[in-house]
């Protein structure tokens, strides 16, 4: 399969700029089905969020007590105290802390080398090129059950064990931020970049002068990904930290649940998981005007 | 090849790096799984080599409980990604064209709530949709007088594991498609509009072949996820009724990290397999796609 | 304004990377303790760690709590490296851990803590970390499957006199069909398998025979019938329904759930409740299925002498001050605090109020204890529920136990 992805990107037909005046009747349908279909979906999507937090703030006995309510009926901060006030066995701000510097790291890390990685495998012509990719890429679809005690060696052998760069670097060799990014470059119409390389540029001009722009909004993406990612990780951090001072802030949080199952405390659950993302949240909110906001290959920036 | 000299050396400078991360903290682990599942092996010990053993009991020994288990498993896991992928992939699509229309207001609201429920822990994520469906305390019992134990009957219990997934996981695909949607030239769709093409004619005529490739990734990487699934079901129905929603990957992680001695051996075995069937789709799903789009 | 945003996230990198530096600390001079006690069981334990601290020990402890703590301990038993020096570990998981050799005998500790010894903990505690004559394990609890009762809704219905000989049958529950008003329940299924293991001592039977498992046998089935009779008559909370909030909402007058439960339902306002033993199809025996939190030494060849003797100090300390563990539910395993008056506050000395009582906390040995559990946590629901053939799914219960057991190395690498 190593040629398929050289094919030429078909050069549909370049539309000359062109006021449209009349807006035809079908646009206002659509943009009425369009509502409805969002706000319905939003109201699906959101009353779990509301009901969840609205019961990190209901008292036990009322999250047992029949009957619906989305809202409780005595808000009660209870929750929030019992996991903020637990200092020695959580110590809650030092997780947030450890948290932003690992999950920053890492995204700063995964831009540069998705960038560097993604255009190599879209741009540069190299023998084998697809070959090695997808060999990569299927090996990564190997689920990796027992590959913790691997990873662990060799984590102890870097001398990383309880250190930040345990949770930092080995999520840098994935191949899903890599493969889309190769996507997305492949979506770039090849004569941009040829007629460049044909001006003697270089790779690195090429790369930060026409492919960066065009794709800065998946590298967006993706940075919002590995974001998300590292801060949520809660499996791995447990394996490699042990002490708790150095505890990322997911992680950290189990700490605080009961071991038996259900059979804990549901509100304070609920005000961890609550805690726990109001700095992804916070970011995506961020980040959203970024990654649509793009390029037109024409003309200049349209926002 | 057209190609000067002194770019030879480039790809590796390109691809190098990554390609060293990649055999430390991918390759070499993998391979020890891969090693593991012709072993013996409770994760403490040496694992002790059996050949293909492990393979032959699980693909032919049909009296074998890990046989059973596989085959319950793979096919559990097969119907949760044929009920789950297409809904991963078509809501996000429709959202993402939604938004786009220049009408619309408050995109980034509509798009924040939508993305929200993904960065939600998937245990605080089960409990909120358990207590929502729980027939006295939940809005399914006092709001729409459903009468069911959702968990302990199908075909709800796998409604209620579709439910979760799709709630939790469309956020991720819809921003993936905004990204690749607004990269497309509005011009595009300014002249198709001039031409009287109608909403569903720009998007398969403009749309879609213009975010083809992200589209190729998204399904792949959402099916190739699917099939690792584990969180959902567990939390949600712990496999039942009669584990009819025991999915491959639960059974995996009991014989790995179970409460009596682990069967990490037997448990790689069926991750090794588990993966090749990942592997063939996501090739088939590739290859089919990208000749489609070309 | 993307220089200053980039610069900004460096300085806070760098600021953040000083403050993570520097933490490095002396591990010869510490006793490295992994509990995986996480949630408030942890916050006691740390407590107790604390006040041994304060009585300035030449050797201090580290109390790490962790909570995929199994996992966690078969890689760095596999690396050899990090192994910690002082383990709580549960009861079930010794067997399979001393068959392996991962656990360093308690010998050193019991010879130079006289007082760390059989007759001054309950007895299954002490001798469930007993293998061969070697004590890998020196109790800190026993925590148990129990049954609490809702006062207020025994009363409405009559049944306070279940409780009288301290047993309550699956008759007496049974005596409530068609008595209750609509949307209440007897009893709830929590910890169901727990459950059905008590019901085979119950019945005098057992889940081994010579070494070999036995779950396909008469008494399981048995087990399995008597409950099942409970579900039949509609009086366990429906399949799929969580049992355990509907007990807390004042709508089953029994749950079947663990010791450690009493502080959340303490918590529950309005809830009026009490504790007693799990059900039993006879009034002659009465059986809870308890596991215990065990101290135990992995092995790790850097574990000095010093730090030997510095655990048995913080053993003997726990022994005579873990008064502070019974505010978590459970009921303490050393005698001298059991026996105290001040125990007697807590709920849970219902447990230790009669020989009768302690011997009702059975702990199960078996070194395929493990799997057994497993398999009937597994089926437990259908075959209760009537959902599956009960002697097919026996007989598949038997083959699953089988099958792990000839896969588990300790059945093939001798």
């Amino acid at each position: 399969m190593s040629n398929q992805m050289t094919q030429q990107y078909d050069k549909r037909p370049r539309v000359k700029e062109q006021a449209v005046k009349g807006k035809a009747s079908g646009i206002s349908i659509s943009k009425y089905v369009s509502y409805l279909f969002l706000i319905v979906l939003c109201i699906i999507w959101i009353i779990p969020v509301i009901f969840g937090i609205t019961t990190s703030f209901r008292s036990q006995s009322e999250v047992v007590s029949s009957g619906f309510r989305l809202f409780p009926k005595k808000w009660i901060l209870e929750n929030y105290t019992a996991i903020l006030d637990n200092t020695s066995t959580a110590p809650i701000l030092r997780w947030l802390m450890n948290s932003l510097f690992i999950a920053t790291m890492h995204t700063l890390f995964v831009v540069v080398v998705i960038s560097i990685t993604g255009y190599g495998y879209s741009r540069m012509k190299f023998k084998g090129r697809d070959t090695l990719f997808f060999t990569l890429l299927g090996i990564s679809f190997f689920p990796g059950v027992v590959n913790l005690i691997p990873s662990y060696k060799i984590i102890d052998a870097l001398g990383w064990v309880n250190t930040s760069w345990a949770m930092i670097i080995p999520g840098l060799a994935g191949m899903g931020n890599i493969f889309l990014v190769r996507q997305f470059m492949n979506g770039i119409p090849k004569d941009l970049d040829e007629s460049a390389h044909v001006d003697g540029a270089g790779h690195f001009r090429i790369y930060f002068s026409i492919i960066m722009p065009l794709v800065k909004p998946v590298l967006i993406v993706c940075a919002l990904f590995s974001f998300t990612g590292s801060w949520n990780d809660f499996l791995w951090p447990v394996i490699v930290f042990t002490d708790v001072d150095k505890m990322p802030v997911t992680a950290g949080l189990l700490l605080l649940q009961d071991i038996y199952g259900n059979y804990r405390m549901i509100g304070q659950l609920m005000g961890s998981a609550v805690l726990a993302i109001i700095p992804t949240l916070l970011l995506f909110m961020f980040a959203q005007k970024y990654f649509v906001q793009s390029i037109n290959l024409n003309s200049g920036i349209k926002g | 090849m057209p190609m000067k000299k002194k770019l030879n050396l480039a790809p590796a400078f390109f691809v190098g790096p990554h390609v060293i991360l990649f055999v430390v903290f991918i390759l070499l682990p993998t391979f020890y799984g891969i090693y593991a599942s012709f072993t013996k092996w409770n994760l403490m010990n040496e694992p002790v080599w059996v050949g293909l053993d492990n393979y032959r009991t699980i693909l032919f020994d049909s009296k074998s409980t890990f046989h059973t288990q596989f085959n319950n498993g793979l096919k559990n896991t097969f119907i949760f990604v044929l009920l789950s992928v297409p809904l991963l992939i078509i809501i996000p699509l429709l959202v993402a064209v939604a938004l786009e229309h220049k009408k619309v207001k408050g995109k980034s609201l509509i798009q924040s709530i939508i993305y929200v429920p993904g960065l939600i822990s998937i245990s605080a994520g089960a409990l909120i949709w358990l207590l929502l469906f729980n027939k006295q305390l939940g809005m399914a019992g006092n709001v729409f007088g459903s009468n069911v134990s959702w968990p302990a009957h199908q075909p709800y219990a796998w409604i209620l594991v579709i439910i979760i997934t799709i709630w939790g996981g469309v956020g991720g695909n819809m921003i993936i498609y905004r990204a690749s949607i607004s990269g497309v030239s509005q011009d595009l769709y300014e002249s198709a509009e001039m031409d009287g093409a109608g909403t569903i004619r720009r998007f398969t005529s403009i749309t879609l072949p213009s975010i083809r490739f992200p589209l190729i990734y998204t399904f792949v990487m959402t099916t190739a996820g699917a099939f690792n699934v584990f969180g959902q079901p567990l939390m949600m129905t712990d496999g039942g009724p009669r584990q009819s929603t025991h999915v491959l990957m639960m059974y995996i992680r009991q014989l790995a990290f179970g409460n009596g001695e682990s069967i990490a051996g037997m448990a790689s075995a069926m991750a090794v397999l588990l993966g090749l069937v990942i592997l063939a789709i996501s090739a088939l799903q590739y290859y089919v796609m990208n000749r489609n789009a070309a | 304004m993307k220089k200053k945003w980039g610069l900004s996230v460096l300085t806070l990198v760098l600021m953040l990377s000083t403050v993570l530096a520097g933490c490095g600390k002396d591990n010869s001079k510490t006793i490295t303790f992994w509990t995986p006690l996480t949630g408030d069981d942890g916050a006691y334990m740390d407590q107790l760690v604390k006040d041994y601290n304060a009585t300035n020990p030449e050797i201090k402890v580290k109390h790490v709590i962790t909570s995929d703590m199994y996992t966690k301990l078969s890689t760095v038993l596999n690396s050899g490296k990090g192994v910690p020096d002082l383990t709580i570990i549960h009861a079930d998981r010794v067997p399979g851990y001393v068959k392996q050799g991962v656990l360093e005998p308690m010998t050193a500790v019991t010879a130079a803590q006289p007082e760390i010894k059989q007759e001054n903990y309950l007895p299954q505690a002490w001798s469930t970390g007993t293998i061969n004559g070697t004590q890998y394990t020196v109790p800190l609890d026993i925590h148990s499957n129990v049954m609490y009762y809702n006062k207020d809704l025994l009363k409405k219905y009559g049944a306070e006199s279940f409780l009288d000989d301290n047993v309550v049958t699956i008759d007496e529950m049974l005596s409530l069909k068609g008595k209750l008003a609509e949307g209440d329940y007897v009893v709830n299924d929590a910890l169901l398998g727990w459950v059905i293991l008590a019901q085979i001592q119950n019945l005098g039977g057992d889940i081994q025979e010579n070494g070999k498992p036995a779950v396909n046998t008469p008494v399981m089935k048995q087990a399995f019938e008597d409950v099942k009779k409970i579900n039949d008559a509609g009086l366990m909370t429906p399949f799929g329904e969580d049992g355990y909030l509907m007990f807390q909402s004042g709508n089953v007058l029994f749950s079947t759930d663990g010791t450690w439960s009493s502080t959340a339902h303490a918590k529950v306002e309005g809830l009026n409740f009490g504790v007693t033993n799990v059900y039993s199809p006879t009034p002659d025996k009465f059986t809870n299925r308890s596991s215990s939190h065990l101290f135990t030494m992995m092995k790790n060849k850097d574990r000095s002498e010093e730090k030997v003797a510095g655990i048995g100090k913080f053993l003997e300390f726990i022994r005579e001050n873990s008064i502070e563990w019974a505010k978590a539910g459970q009921i303490v395993a050393s005698k001298q605090v059991n026996e105290s008056p001040e125990f007697k506050n807590y709920m849970q000395s219902f447990f230790t109020s009669s020989e009768k009582e302690i011997k009702s906390l059975y702990i199960y040995t078996y070194e395929y204890y493990p799997y057994i559990a497993e398999a009937v946590d597994t089926y437990c629901g259908d075959i209760v529920r009537g959902n599956v053939d009960i002697d097919e799914t026996l007989q598949t219960m038997q083959k699953f136990v089988e099958d792990k057991i000839t896969e588990g190395t300790s059945g093939a690498a001798k």
